[in-house]
Protein backbone atom coordinates (compact mmCIF):
# COMPACT_ATOMS: atom_id res chain seq x y z
CA UNK A 1 0.00 0.00 0.00
CA UNK A 2 1.45 2.84 -1.02
CA UNK A 3 0.32 6.31 0.77
CA UNK A 4 1.27 9.94 0.89
CA UNK A 5 2.22 11.77 4.00
CA UNK A 6 4.24 14.55 4.81
CA UNK A 7 7.63 14.64 7.13
CA UNK A 8 6.16 16.35 9.75
CA UNK A 9 3.67 13.42 9.95
CA UNK A 10 6.07 10.98 9.84
CA UNK A 11 8.00 13.04 12.58
CA UNK A 12 7.22 11.21 16.29
CA UNK A 13 6.61 8.07 14.51
CA UNK A 14 7.63 4.77 16.79
CA UNK A 15 11.02 2.80 14.90
CA UNK A 16 9.56 -0.79 15.42
CA UNK A 17 11.45 -3.56 14.98
CA UNK A 18 10.38 -6.19 12.75
CA UNK A 19 11.46 -9.25 13.95
CA UNK A 20 11.54 -7.92 17.86
CA UNK A 21 8.25 -5.97 17.79
CA UNK A 22 10.01 -3.18 20.01
CA UNK A 23 9.62 0.30 19.73
CA UNK A 24 13.62 1.26 19.83
CA UNK A 25 13.15 4.83 18.84
CA UNK A 26 11.32 7.80 17.43
CA UNK A 27 11.48 9.79 14.50
CA UNK A 28 12.84 13.18 15.83
CA UNK A 29 13.29 14.69 11.70
CA UNK A 30 13.78 13.15 8.14
CA UNK A 31 17.14 14.05 6.70
CA UNK A 32 16.21 15.03 2.99
CA UNK A 33 18.95 15.53 0.08
CA UNK A 34 16.93 17.93 -2.22
CA UNK A 35 19.80 17.53 -4.74
CA UNK A 36 18.57 13.91 -5.88
CA UNK A 37 15.01 13.91 -4.32
CA UNK A 38 15.02 11.65 -1.60
CA UNK A 39 15.10 11.07 1.72
CA UNK A 40 18.56 9.72 2.90
CA UNK A 41 18.03 8.74 6.68
CA UNK A 42 15.99 9.80 10.04
CA UNK A 43 17.40 11.52 13.43
CA UNK A 44 15.53 9.95 16.43
CA UNK A 45 14.70 10.54 19.59
CA UNK A 46 14.14 7.98 22.53
CA UNK A 47 11.03 6.80 23.00
CA UNK A 48 8.61 8.20 25.41
CA UNK A 49 7.24 11.86 26.68
CA UNK A 50 10.27 14.24 26.82
CA UNK A 51 12.85 11.49 26.47
CA UNK A 52 15.55 13.46 24.91
CA UNK A 53 17.43 12.66 21.72
CA UNK A 54 19.00 9.76 20.08
CA UNK A 55 22.72 9.76 18.95
CA UNK A 56 22.53 7.66 16.19
CA UNK A 57 20.53 8.15 13.34
CA UNK A 58 18.61 5.35 10.80
CA UNK A 59 20.10 5.46 7.31
CA UNK A 60 17.53 5.07 4.27
CA UNK A 61 19.24 1.78 3.50
CA UNK A 62 18.93 0.44 6.54
CA UNK A 63 14.66 1.53 6.75
CA UNK A 64 12.53 -1.58 5.92
CA UNK A 65 9.44 0.63 5.62
CA UNK A 66 7.98 3.82 6.45
CA UNK A 67 4.29 3.59 6.90
CA UNK A 68 1.63 5.31 8.29
CA UNK A 69 1.89 4.05 11.89
CA UNK A 70 5.39 3.16 12.50
CA UNK A 71 8.94 2.94 10.59
CA UNK A 72 9.69 -0.55 10.48
CA UNK A 73 13.24 -1.68 10.74
CA UNK A 74 14.70 -5.08 10.67
CA UNK A 75 16.42 -5.02 14.41
CA UNK A 76 18.20 -2.12 16.48
CA UNK A 77 21.88 -2.80 14.31
CA UNK A 78 20.29 -0.38 12.19
CA UNK A 79 20.59 2.73 14.29
CA UNK A 80 24.26 3.72 13.95
CA UNK A 81 26.14 6.49 15.22
CA UNK A 82 26.55 9.54 13.15
CA UNK A 83 30.34 8.83 12.64
CA UNK A 84 29.79 5.45 10.82
CA UNK A 85 26.91 6.58 8.54
CA UNK A 86 27.46 7.82 5.17
CA UNK A 87 28.21 11.38 4.83
CA UNK A 88 25.18 13.01 3.96
CA UNK A 89 23.35 10.67 6.93
CA UNK A 90 25.82 12.02 8.98
CA UNK A 91 26.77 15.13 8.36
CA UNK A 92 23.93 16.65 6.18
CA UNK A 93 24.88 20.16 4.62
CA UNK A 94 23.14 22.71 6.13
CA UNK A 95 22.70 25.01 3.39
CA UNK A 96 20.09 22.68 1.51
CA UNK A 97 17.39 22.88 3.73
CA UNK A 98 14.25 23.50 1.27
CA UNK A 99 12.07 24.51 4.14
CA UNK A 100 11.07 28.33 4.10
CA UNK A 101 13.05 28.30 0.41
CA UNK A 102 10.64 30.21 -2.40
CA UNK A 103 9.52 28.16 -4.96
CA UNK A 104 10.18 30.17 -8.33
CA UNK A 105 8.80 28.63 -11.94
CA UNK A 106 11.22 28.84 -14.69
CA UNK A 107 9.44 31.32 -16.24
CA UNK A 108 10.01 33.67 -12.46
CA UNK A 109 6.37 33.19 -11.28
CA UNK A 110 6.87 32.80 -6.87
CA UNK A 111 4.52 29.55 -6.62
CA UNK A 112 4.98 30.32 -2.84
CA UNK A 113 7.34 29.34 0.38
CA UNK A 114 7.94 25.40 0.78
CA UNK A 115 6.81 24.25 4.62
CA UNK A 116 6.82 20.54 4.34
CA UNK A 117 8.11 17.69 2.60
CA UNK A 118 5.38 15.36 0.84
CA UNK A 119 6.78 11.44 1.03
CA UNK A 120 5.67 8.39 -0.74
CA UNK A 121 5.75 5.65 2.00
CA UNK A 122 4.96 2.13 2.17
CA UNK A 123 8.23 1.31 1.10
CA UNK A 124 11.50 3.32 1.75
CA UNK A 125 9.89 6.97 1.44
CA UNK A 126 10.68 8.99 -1.73
CA UNK A 127 10.41 13.05 -1.51
CA UNK A 128 7.81 13.38 -4.33
CA UNK A 129 6.00 16.88 -3.67
CA UNK A 130 6.46 19.88 -1.13
CA UNK A 131 3.66 21.53 0.96
CA UNK A 132 3.98 25.03 -0.08
CA UNK A 133 2.50 28.02 1.54
CA UNK A 134 0.92 30.09 -1.60
CA UNK A 135 1.56 33.65 -1.98
CA UNK A 136 -1.89 34.85 -1.35
CA UNK A 137 -2.29 32.34 1.77
CA UNK A 138 -3.52 29.13 1.53
CA UNK A 139 -1.73 26.13 1.31
CA UNK A 140 -1.09 23.59 -1.88
CA UNK A 141 1.04 20.73 -2.64
CA UNK A 142 3.47 20.55 -5.66
CA UNK A 143 4.98 17.55 -6.97
CA UNK A 144 8.27 17.46 -7.93
CA UNK A 145 10.94 16.20 -11.12
CA UNK A 146 13.14 13.19 -9.54
CA UNK A 147 16.42 16.30 -9.47
CA UNK A 148 16.49 19.96 -8.86
CA UNK A 149 18.17 22.64 -7.91
CA UNK A 150 18.63 23.87 -4.69
CA UNK A 151 20.32 27.15 -3.35
CA UNK A 152 19.38 27.19 0.13
CA UNK A 153 17.08 30.31 -0.21
CA UNK A 154 14.67 29.35 -3.68
CA UNK A 155 14.34 26.63 -5.64
CA UNK A 156 13.04 26.64 -9.49
CA UNK A 157 11.17 24.03 -10.78
CA UNK A 158 9.58 23.43 -13.82
CA UNK A 159 6.91 26.39 -15.51
CA UNK A 160 4.55 22.86 -15.88
CA UNK A 161 4.67 22.86 -11.89
CA UNK A 162 2.01 25.86 -11.93
CA UNK A 163 -0.63 23.49 -13.51
CA UNK A 164 -0.33 20.79 -10.77
CA UNK A 165 -0.34 22.34 -7.32
CA UNK A 166 -3.31 20.61 -5.50
CA UNK A 167 -4.97 20.96 -2.40
CA UNK A 168 -4.48 18.10 -0.24
CA UNK A 169 -2.16 15.16 -0.21
CA UNK A 170 -4.41 12.60 -2.10
CA UNK A 171 -4.87 14.82 -5.43
CA UNK A 172 -0.82 14.90 -5.37
CA UNK A 173 -0.35 11.35 -5.16
CA UNK A 174 -2.46 11.74 -8.73
CA UNK A 175 -0.69 14.58 -9.97
CA UNK A 176 2.61 13.04 -9.76
CA UNK A 177 2.70 10.60 -11.98
CA UNK A 178 0.94 12.66 -14.67
CA UNK A 179 3.61 15.54 -14.00
CA UNK A 180 6.34 13.58 -14.60
CA UNK A 181 4.65 12.05 -17.58
CA UNK A 182 4.58 15.95 -18.87
CA UNK A 183 7.96 16.58 -17.96
CA UNK A 184 8.77 13.22 -20.23
CA UNK A 185 10.50 11.46 -16.34
CA UNK A 186 8.31 8.24 -17.44
CA UNK B 1 -10.34 -30.25 18.23
CA UNK B 2 -8.17 -26.61 18.74
CA UNK B 3 -8.14 -24.17 21.27
CA UNK B 4 -7.86 -20.86 21.94
CA UNK B 5 -6.19 -18.29 24.38
CA UNK B 6 -9.76 -16.83 25.54
CA UNK B 7 -11.18 -19.83 25.82
CA UNK B 8 -8.30 -21.31 28.01
CA UNK B 9 -8.40 -18.74 30.69
CA UNK B 10 -8.88 -19.23 33.80
CA UNK B 11 -8.93 -23.05 33.38
CA UNK B 12 -7.84 -25.35 36.27
CA UNK B 13 -4.36 -26.77 36.48
CA UNK B 14 -4.00 -30.04 37.99
CA UNK B 15 -0.51 -31.72 38.88
CA UNK B 16 -1.03 -35.34 38.23
CA UNK B 17 1.11 -36.00 40.94
CA UNK B 18 -1.17 -35.54 43.22
CA UNK B 19 -4.19 -34.40 42.10
CA UNK B 20 -4.16 -31.18 43.58
CA UNK B 21 -5.44 -27.97 41.82
CA UNK B 22 -1.95 -25.71 41.54
CA UNK B 23 -3.68 -22.68 40.48
CA UNK B 24 -5.80 -21.11 36.83
CA UNK B 25 -4.58 -21.31 34.05
CA UNK B 26 -2.73 -17.07 33.00
CA UNK B 27 -1.91 -16.47 29.56
CA UNK B 28 0.43 -18.31 27.34
CA UNK B 29 3.60 -17.62 26.47
CA UNK B 30 4.83 -17.70 22.81
CA UNK B 31 7.92 -18.09 20.57
CA UNK B 32 7.34 -15.50 17.55
CA UNK B 33 10.46 -17.06 15.97
CA UNK B 34 8.67 -20.88 16.10
CA UNK B 35 5.07 -19.94 16.21
CA UNK B 36 4.41 -22.11 19.28
CA UNK B 37 3.81 -21.78 22.82
CA UNK B 38 6.99 -22.05 25.35
CA UNK B 39 5.25 -21.98 28.45
CA UNK B 40 1.83 -21.47 30.18
CA UNK B 41 1.73 -18.91 33.68
CA UNK B 42 -0.46 -19.91 36.30
CA UNK B 43 -1.71 -17.92 38.80
CA UNK B 44 -1.68 -13.96 38.78
CA UNK B 45 0.70 -10.84 39.97
CA UNK B 46 4.23 -12.15 42.62
CA UNK B 47 2.21 -15.71 43.03
CA UNK B 48 2.67 -16.12 39.16
CA UNK B 49 4.50 -19.38 37.99
CA UNK B 50 5.43 -20.91 35.01
CA UNK B 51 5.01 -24.14 33.45
CA UNK B 52 7.05 -25.54 30.69
CA UNK B 53 5.32 -26.85 27.88
CA UNK B 54 6.96 -30.13 27.98
CA UNK B 55 6.01 -30.92 31.34
CA UNK B 56 2.37 -30.01 30.21
CA UNK B 57 0.75 -33.61 30.09
CA UNK B 58 -2.63 -33.25 28.43
CA UNK B 59 -3.96 -29.73 27.65
CA UNK B 60 -7.48 -30.61 27.70
CA UNK B 61 -11.09 -28.81 27.44
CA UNK B 62 -11.79 -28.42 31.20
CA UNK B 63 -8.20 -29.16 32.95
CA UNK B 64 -4.40 -28.75 32.11
CA UNK B 65 -2.52 -31.64 33.90
CA UNK B 66 1.15 -30.83 34.24
CA UNK B 67 3.42 -33.61 35.71
CA UNK B 68 3.78 -32.35 39.38
CA UNK B 69 3.15 -29.36 41.59
CA UNK B 70 6.86 -28.57 40.91
CA UNK B 71 6.83 -28.60 37.23
CA UNK B 72 4.84 -24.87 37.93
CA UNK B 73 8.16 -22.94 39.02
CA UNK B 74 9.20 -19.57 39.67
CA UNK B 75 10.44 -17.31 37.11
CA UNK B 76 14.34 -17.63 36.36
CA UNK B 77 15.34 -14.68 35.39
CA UNK B 78 14.23 -10.94 34.55
CA UNK B 79 12.97 -11.77 31.67
CA UNK B 80 10.54 -14.51 32.94
CA UNK B 81 9.55 -12.18 35.30
CA UNK B 82 8.24 -9.56 33.04
CA UNK B 83 6.66 -12.77 30.91
CA UNK B 84 4.94 -13.79 33.55
CA UNK B 85 3.72 -10.29 34.50
CA UNK B 86 2.21 -10.02 30.85
CA UNK B 87 4.29 -7.73 29.69
CA UNK B 88 4.52 -9.71 26.73
CA UNK B 89 0.84 -10.99 26.23
CA UNK B 90 0.00 -11.38 22.69
CA UNK B 91 -4.04 -10.69 23.47
CA UNK B 92 -4.91 -7.20 23.77
CA UNK B 93 -1.26 -6.04 21.84
CA UNK B 94 -0.79 -4.28 18.49
CA UNK B 95 -0.73 -5.17 15.36
CA UNK B 96 1.54 -3.81 12.38
CA UNK B 97 2.11 -5.25 9.39
CA UNK B 98 6.19 -5.11 8.20
CA UNK B 99 5.07 -1.93 5.92
CA UNK B 100 4.28 0.07 9.25
CA UNK B 101 0.61 -0.10 9.19
CA UNK B 102 -0.98 -0.45 11.93
CA UNK B 103 -4.60 -3.02 11.18
CA UNK B 104 -5.86 -3.56 14.93
CA UNK B 105 -5.25 -5.66 18.04
CA UNK B 106 -4.61 -9.18 18.87
CA UNK B 107 -8.40 -10.43 20.30
CA UNK B 108 -7.23 -13.85 20.30
CA UNK B 109 -4.72 -16.43 19.19
CA UNK B 110 -5.89 -20.22 18.45
CA UNK B 111 -3.25 -23.33 19.00
CA UNK B 112 -3.18 -27.02 18.60
CA UNK B 113 -3.31 -28.14 22.51
CA UNK B 114 -1.59 -31.70 21.27
CA UNK B 115 1.49 -29.44 20.06
CA UNK B 116 1.16 -26.30 21.75
CA UNK B 117 1.79 -24.66 17.71
CA UNK B 118 0.18 -21.54 17.22
CA UNK B 119 -2.29 -21.78 14.30
CA UNK B 120 -3.67 -18.42 13.59
CA UNK B 121 -4.01 -14.65 15.26
CA UNK B 122 -7.88 -12.99 15.36
CA UNK B 123 -7.53 -9.50 14.33
CA UNK B 124 -10.92 -7.95 14.48
CA UNK B 125 -12.89 -10.13 11.86
CA UNK B 126 -9.76 -11.14 9.88
CA UNK B 127 -7.38 -14.34 10.72
CA UNK B 128 -3.96 -14.08 10.37
CA UNK B 129 -2.41 -17.73 9.81
CA UNK B 130 0.89 -17.98 12.17
CA UNK B 131 3.10 -18.26 8.73
CA UNK B 132 2.95 -14.56 8.74
CA UNK B 133 3.40 -13.80 11.90
CA UNK B 134 7.40 -12.41 12.12
CA UNK B 135 7.91 -11.19 15.73
CA UNK B 136 6.27 -10.11 19.01
CA UNK B 137 7.51 -7.46 21.13
CA UNK B 138 7.02 -4.50 24.34
CA UNK B 139 5.47 -2.72 21.40
CA UNK B 140 3.34 -4.76 18.46
CA UNK B 141 2.75 -8.19 17.27
CA UNK B 142 4.49 -7.67 14.00
CA UNK B 143 2.82 -9.93 10.76
CA UNK B 144 3.68 -9.77 7.02
CA UNK B 145 2.24 -7.56 4.91
CA UNK B 146 1.55 -9.86 2.29
CA UNK B 147 -0.54 -11.59 4.64
CA UNK B 148 -2.01 -8.42 5.12
CA UNK B 149 -3.02 -7.21 1.32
Amino acid sequence: MKILMTASQINGLPVVTARGGDDVAEVRDVIYDPGVGRLVGLTLNKRGFLSGRRKEVLPAEAIHAIGRDAVMIVDEESLIRPKDAPEEVGRPATDRNVLGNDVLTESGVNLGVVEDLALLVGGVGEVVGYEIGKPGGGRGYIPLPAQLAVSGAALVVPDATEDFIRDDLTGLGAAVDDFRARLGLQ
Amino acid sequence: MNDSFRQSSSRRVVSRASAADVGRLGHLLVDAEQRRITAVVVGKGRKARLVDWDEIIGFGPDAVIISDDAAARPPADDHEGAAAHGEFELVGRRVLTDRGTEVGVVDDVTFDPGTGSVLALLVGEREVPAGALLGSGSYAVVINAVAED
